[in-house]
């Protein structure tokens, strides 16, 4: 029983980093954005959950869109300033919000009680309801998010423009001079991947039901980069495989921990494989385990009509 | 005289203390092929780049159909009807032959965010059109047969008659050229210069660098040679051809 519980904890946080790796897959794989801030926008879907929860009476589903519209906004203030930068200054500044706004929610405690931390009451709840229940409803409610924003993003970088933004990755200049308005396009990137972080940061509130600064510390944005190095960047499948394996390996690690006596910690030594393994895949498969998929559109079959006209 | 579709007016831009373009004035006549030559480093790339918005001049006008367009971003002018292929093909490596050609279509309606997720029916039917649309270049351009590998994997020579297929694909009024034959070997080199004659005819005028003097002077209906920033020498490809400076500027003494 207390397996079954740790195991459907792992299945909740792979859904929710999913999600997250979902958006920086979208800004960093298909658009070449590298966006080294992504926990901030975790932590702003995080943090207006937990306090409109706290504090208002609104439904959860209301104040998980509210969370996905905070979040993208402040994406879209991220992105007017920093877009105009080269691209490893956008990492830089990035990187720097994030820890500006875990600082922000640390020293304010107006906002929301500080390194107190801020209890966050539960969504979906009957009396009587069991651990494994509240899992079960958990699992469900990731899940359903999981599987719309995956269709979404399909339908986004399979379209034309996804090709436009696989465009701007590759050469924006070209892209630009080719009549796409880059900035545009990018800061329209930040703000649906700001969105889809902050739904991922709002879950997580409502999961772990306690949120506190400590918990947004800039190794969250690390984890998700390594699911997207790992899954295979621009592949959105990838990015299910990435967060399956990051996340059993990490959560995997606690349970170990709680149930045999190794000689070593394994959290430790988890950081330490899971180092050897990504430069062990950056050395051999760069691309990730799984590849870049071509755009499969109506023109694709055009261009094979044509081919067995020719051949014939 | 014939219509000005393009106007330099007195253009100027400097690097640091290098005047890379030194007060310009040149006329693209509607219809023509007009050809600039000059030796390496004179600023024909320069002007080139301001002319498509890529720099602003510190001086100086750019006219298009009668229209100041110097203040202009890149995609604004490609809005307006100019299209530039780079010197160094400028291609997205890593999207196939055809996505390189459909990035650069017109108007397409799944271009807008929206769009591409809703209206899904119509954008799809636009593909199909726009596929032909660039299988027809490709073919002209002998690259059909490439339409579904990556841009990457072309040689040096296709990768050049990709990038002018592409910028062909922007439907331009005016296609700016940044030497469409170097780099390719000579018979492909003519035949490119054929394509281009060919594009003329129906409607299309073009602004073309180019050091191949025997393809110049074959197809080209205006040159203007230009030296150290300057335009020194310009007229009909046998006027310049019998000028003493620009034997001197271009071929030394």
């Amino acid at each position: 029983m207390g397996l079954l519980i740790n195991f459907l904890d792992i299945i909740v946080f792979i859904g929710i980093f999913a999600i997250v790796a979902l958006s920086l897959n979208l800004e960093y794989g298909f658009t070449g954005l590298g966006n080294f801030g992504k926990v901030a926008f975790f932590l702003v879907g995080a943090y207006t959950y937990a306090v409109l929860m706290e504090r208002t009476e609104i439904p959860f589903y209301v104040a998980l869109v509210m969370a996905m519209l905070t979040s993208a906004g402040i994406g879209l203030l991220v992105s007017l300033p920093a877009l105009r930068l080269r691209e490893d200054y956008l990492a830089i500044v990035t990187l720097a919000i994030g820890e500006i706004l875990r600082l922000i929610v640390k020293t304010e405690d107006w906002l929301a009680h500080g390194v107190w931390g801020i209890t966050v009451p539960s969504a979906i709840h009957w009396s009587g309801i069991s651990v494994l229940e509240t899992r079960l409803v958990n699992v469900g409610l990731v899940y359903f998010c999981l599987i719309v924003c995956f269709t979404f993003m399909e339908l986004l970088t399979k379209s034309p423009y996804g090709r436009i933004l696989r465009a701007i990755r590759e050469d924006e200049v070209a892209a630009e001079a080719l009549g796409k308005d880059r900035v545009k396009y990018k800061a329209q990137v930040l703000m649906l991947g700001s969105a889809l972080a902050g739904l991922g940061g709002g879950l997580y509130a409502q999961y772990m039901r306690f949120i506190e600064p400590y918990m947004f510390m800039p190794m969250v944005t690390f984890t998700v980069w390594i699911i997207v190095i790992v899954g295979g960047s621009a592949n959105n499948w990838g990015m299910l495989l990435g967060a399956t394996l990051v996340k059993l390996f990490e959560r995997g690690a606690l349970v170990i921990k709680d149930y045999f006596h190794l000689p070593i910690d394994p959290i430790n030594l988890q950081y330490i494989l899971f180092g050897v393994f990504v430069i062990f895949l950056l050395a051999y498969r760069p691309q990730g385990l799984l590849k870049e998929r071509q755009i499969k559109t109506k023109a694709v079959e055009v261009v094979q009509r044509w081919r067995n006209r020719c051949s014939e | 005289m014939e219509e000005s579709l393009l106007r330099i007016k007195e253009v100027a831009k400097h690097f640091g203390g290098l005047w890379a373009v030194n007060r310009i004035s040149l006329d693209v006549a509607r219809g023509s092929i007009t050809a600039l030559v000059g030796p390496n480093g004179s600023g024909k790339t320069t002007l080139f780049n301001i002319v498509c918005g890529l720099h602003k001049p510190d001086e100086g006008c750019v006219y298009f159909n009668g229209e100041r367009i110097d203040h202009l971003s890149p995609h604004r002018v490609y809005a307006k009807g100019i299209v530039h292929a780079f010197q160094i093909p400028r291609l997205f490596s890593r999207l196939t032959v055809l996505d390189n050609m459909l990035v650069a279509a017109r108007g397409h309606k799944g271009d807008s965010l929206l769009n591409s997720l809703v209206f899904k029916q119509g954008w799809q039917e636009q593909e199909w059109k726009l596929a032909t649309k660039a299988l027809e270049l490709l073919n002209l351009l002998e690259l059909d047969h490439l339409g579904l590998s990556p841009a990457g994997e072309l040689s040096g020579g296709q990768r050049k008659l990709l990038e002018i297929g592409r910028a062909l694909m922007a439907a331009p009024v005016l296609l700016l050229l940044d030497e469409p034959a170097a780099g390719v070997n000579p018979n492909l080199g003519r035949k490119i210069f054929e394509k281009i004659e060919l594009f003329r005819r129906s409607g299309l005028s073009f602004f073309v660098i180019e050091h191949r003097l025997e393809l110049l002077f074959d197809f080209a209906d205006r040159v203007y040679v230009m030296d150290k920033g300057k335009i020194v020498v310009q007229g009909k490809p046998e006027e310049v051809a019998k000028d003493s400076t620009f034997y001197k500027v271009y071929l030394g003494d």
